[in-house]
């Protein structure tokens, strides 16, 4: 099996001046990723996510260790990646809003020197795919935020790129817009065998449903890479707890308990809603009277499925979001 | 070197600055009406000051010309700095063309649209003033026109890669640049009134050269130039090609140096 | 009504602030000052060029030098604050994408506008200054401190720097319609006044229908009124076209006609205001 990338012992400072470092993005990271897999990367905001996506796509050099994609150095060959490789990132429109839609993507489709009689069937069947036809000739500035996604996820697409980065690319949209392109993204891996795609995601549905294999980072390290079946059964001796408790002072800040691994909590109105990740399940009783004393009133409990949220909970020790 | 590729990045470039920037009407009356009532005011200024006629034609000529300078300040030097902020710049520099090819295609593009606007301020400055030109070498006019205009572009070319990596910086050098230029370069009057010397050295700035050989293939013998008209073609070609090499070598370094400190998508700097 | 007035000023005071922080902050306070200054000196070293290579000397003809050099730093005013303004625009809206944000913040945009213009103000102030007092030191520009009605010169530099202000706010208001492109509004509104307000020549030098127009323009009565305060030696009546008005007279224009433009400039920027949320312009992407 060959990789289509391979990360060895990465490190990403960014530094002040002389030799002060402000911030160490990526600490020691290593991972490999298949030809024709999807591969996500799940983490907070400000895990290292985006600044790997950067090395991998020739943006930004590692301070430390080696990365090779599709077979290339990313720091010297990095012209024989450029042609083989495209990026889609969430949260941000590329391109000009003065142009139309179909003008963006042909733009984009010349920089990457595709015949223009090909880029525009690419460009009519992904606009086709995307539903997007109907505002093919309409100007960029005059569509919806996820009209404007979508575009520019048919940008990263109408190069046939063999290898695709996607950094949140359902960021910020509604249910509709984030289906369309979910299904695009599962349709297009199962399409076409041997390209791969990495994808950095922070919504765990997203990431459950579509990826081969998933690596979970946090604070610039890689906590564990495996399928999200396999991460889930890293929980077997763990279980969930879901209790709905009225809300009380004190809600993100349990006492560390002998059986509890995590927890993370929701506000809704009123109430609080907490999964709790234990391997003693005699652990809730104590969480229960923890609760009361702090005038929380219990409203609903439950047991539940592991999900890969809780393998982070189970991991990081806290909530993604 | 992929010489498809690169044509069809250019002509990718090309496009959006060419079409997209006559796509908003508002142009016509910011690129036109409106620069060229700063040039009647330069030539109302010459009359009060009692100037002889061909003076009139000079701040024509400059005024045109000034549109292609504020073109390469505005819309070349600054645009990298600008497509960062965008979000454009890390999908140029990620994609598998020349950078060179987007600037070159940036200057083409911005060459067609400037265009417009200078013609527009020659015929009307023309039709409103009166102003009479001899073009009697239309072939010369058109190679020293032409040369001016890939060195100032060429610079401008040099000027993106520099700025690429400043943040409000570049922006403020850019206007910094503007007037100091206008009075070295002589837009308004023949350069050879600031010294010889002293001109030869604003030389390096192509416009300066380009607009001294325009005015002495338009306005014959009452403008007494700096360098004869084929001296100063040749100088521009070798500005021409000079620029666009350094432009090229800038470019590679800082592109480098971006990848290194993460700055070709850090904005708001 | 009190709190209110407060909120505006104190909207004034942080819009100031800010714009003094976006001036200044990207570099070193020594380059700032030269670049605060080279912009606006070269620009009259031009004129000064142009003067001397027609009439040999700036001493040829005294009056109208000293005409154009004060005409032409107090004219800074109007197209730094002209420029500035609609910049402010351009930038909020495409380059920190914050103009919908202080848009809907619950103060007036309008006054927004105007402290951001006063931030600028202040710079261009400075660049003025020395460009008078290179005038005076280098180039035997005639300005007379001693000789200055003070009153009249602060009361017609204060109403002139208002106008100055709400002008620029209305042409924030256009810019809210319009594309980014290269730079013609900095070059292109300035110019206007540059052309008809009598700034570096006398407006006698426009055809009559131009004339008119310069009349009817706040800013040709501020130039003539700072230029009898600074320069009260020459006398510019032969050739400024204003001659036959006394200071008061000219001190009365220069207020009504502001007033006029006050009210038009609102207009102006309500209308306009009101088009950008009509057809949804407020958060555009204009680049190309």
């Amino acid at each position: 099996m060959r990789y289509a990338i391979e990360v060895d012992h990465v490190t990403r400072v960014f530094g002040g001046k002389g030799d002060k470092v402000h911030a160490k993005a990526l600490d020691d990271i290593s991972l490999q990723v298949d030809e024709g897999e999807l591969f996500g990367l799940l983490g907070p905001n400000g895990a290292g996510k985006t600044t790997l996506i950067k090395i991998l796509a020739t943006l930004l050099l590692p301070s430390e260790g080696s990365v090779r994609v599709l077979g290339h150095d990313v720091v010297k060959e990095y012209n024989k990646i450029r042609a083989r490789i495209n990026m889609v990132s969430g949260g941000e429109i590329s391109g000009y809003g003065l142009l139309t839609v179909r003008e963006n993507l042909w733009m984009f489709s010349q920089f990457y020197g595709i015949p223009p009689k090909v880029a525009r069937q690419r460009m009519d069947d992904l606009l086709e795919r995307f539903g997007l036809l109907d505002k093919a000739d309409a100007k960029v500035r005059t569509i919806s935020t996820g009209q404007k996604q979508k575009m520019n996820v048919i940008r990263g697409f109408v190069t046939d790129p063999d290898l695709i980065y996607l950094d949140e690319p359902t960021l910020g949209l509604d249910v509709n817009a984030s289906l369309a392109i979910r299904s695009f993204l599962r349709k297009w891996v199962k399409d076409t065998p041997g390209k791969t795609m990495l994808l950095t995601t922070h919504y765990m549905v997203e990431a459950d449903e579509l990826c081969d294999r998933v690596a979970i980072i946090d604070q610039g390290r890689i906590l564990a890479c495996d399928s999200p079946s396999n991460l889930k059964r890293m929980l077997k001796r763990a279980t969930t707890f879901d209790i709905e408790t009225t809300a009380f002072p004190g809600l993100d800040s349990m006492p560390s308990m002998d059986g509890l691994q995590g927890y993370n909590s929701k506000s809704v109105g009123d109430r609080a809603l907490t999964r709790f990740v234990v391997n003693d399940e005699a652990v809730i009783s104590e969480i229960i009277s923890h609760i009361s004393s702090k005038g929380g009133r219990i409203i609903a409990l439950g047991k539940s499925e592991a999900t890969l949220e809780d393998v982070f909970i189970h991991l990081v020790g806290r909530g993604l979001e | 070197m992929d010489w498809l590729l690169n044509l069809r990045a250019v002509k990718g470039r090309a496009y959006p600055r060419a079409v997209g920037g006559l796509r908003e009407p508002s142009w016509m009356f910011f690129d036109t009406l409106l620069p060229l009532l700063g040039i009647a005011a330069f030539v109302f200024y010459y009359q009060a000051l009692g100037a002889p006629e061909v003076y009139t034609g000079y701040v024509i000529i400059g005024g045109a010309m000034t549109a292609y300078w504020l073109n390469v300040l505005w819309s070349m030097a600054t645009q990298f700095y600008w497509e960062k902020e965008t979000g454009n710049l890390e999908l140029y520099m990620m994609a598998p063309m020349s950078k060179m090819s987007v600037l070159a295609g940036m200057a083409l593009g911005g060459m067609i649209l400037t265009s417009v606007r200078a013609v527009s301020t020659i015929v009307l400055g023309v039709i409103i003033f009166q102003v009479e030109m001899d073009i009697s070498s239309p072939g010369l006019l058109a190679a020293v026109f032409i040369t001016t205009l890939i060195a100032l572009y060429g610079l401008g070319m040099l000027f993106s890669s520099l700025y690429m990596l400043w943040g409000r910086g570049a922006w403020h050098m850019s206007n910094l640049m503007q007037e100091p230029i206008y009075l070295v370069s002589g837009f308004y009057f023949p350069v050879r009134e600031i010294g010889f010397y002293f001109a030869l050295g604003a030389a390096i700035i192509p416009i300066t050269l380009g607009l001294d050989a325009m005015r002495q293939l338009l306005f014959g013998n009452e403008t007494q130039g700096l360098l004869p008209v084929t001296t100063e073609l040749a100088l521009l070609l070798v500005s021409a090609v000079a620029f666009i090499v350094a432009a090229h070598f800038a470019l590679k370094k800082m592109e480098y140096l971006g990848r290194k400190e993460g700055r070709l998508t850090m904005r708001w700097q | 009504m009190r709190d209110a007035l407060r909120r505006d000023l104190r909207t004034i005071r942080w819009s100031a602030w800010l714009g003094w922080q976006m001036e200044s902050n990207w570099t070193n306070p020594l380059l700032f000052l030269v670049y605060s200054i080279v912009k606006p000196v070269f620009g009259t070293f031009i004129l000064v060029f142009m003067f001397v290579i027609i009439l040999g000397d700036v001493a040829t003809d005294p009056v109208l030098f000293s005409y154009m050099y004060v005409g032409n730093a107090f004219y800074m005013f109007v197209a730094q604050v002209m420029f500035g303004v609609a910049y402010v625009v351009q930038e909020d809206r495409e380059r920190f994408k914050t103009l919908k944000q202080v848009y809907i913040a619950p103060i007036s945009f309008f006054l927004y506008v105007v402290g951001r213009a006063l931030s600028k103000m202040a710079v261009t102030a400075l660049a003025v200054v020395i460009t008078l007092v290179f005038g005076v030191m280098a180039l035997d520009v005639a300005v007379d401190l001693g000789q200055t009605a003070w009153l009249m010169f602060g009361i017609g530099l204060f109403i002139g720097l208002a106008c100055i202000c709400t002008i620029g706010v209305a042409l924030a208001g256009v810019t809210f319609l319009t594309a980014r492109h290269s730079s013609g509004i900095n070059e292109g509104i300035a110019g206007l006044f540059y052309l008809f307000c009598g700034v570096v020549y006398p407006i006698t030098v426009l055809p009559q229908w131009a004339q008119n127009i310069g009349l009817a323009i706040p800013i040709t009565y501020w130039l003539e009124l700072m230029r009898r305060s600074l320069v009260p030696s020459m006398d510019f009546s032969e050739m400024s076209g204003l001659g036959e008005y006394s200071d008061l007279s000219i001190l009365l224009f220069l207020t009504l006609s502001s007033m006029a433009f006050l009210i038009l400039s609102i207009g102006i920027f309500k209308y306009a205001d009101h088009l950008a949320r009509k057809k949804g312009k407020l958060d555009m992407n204009s680049t190309y």
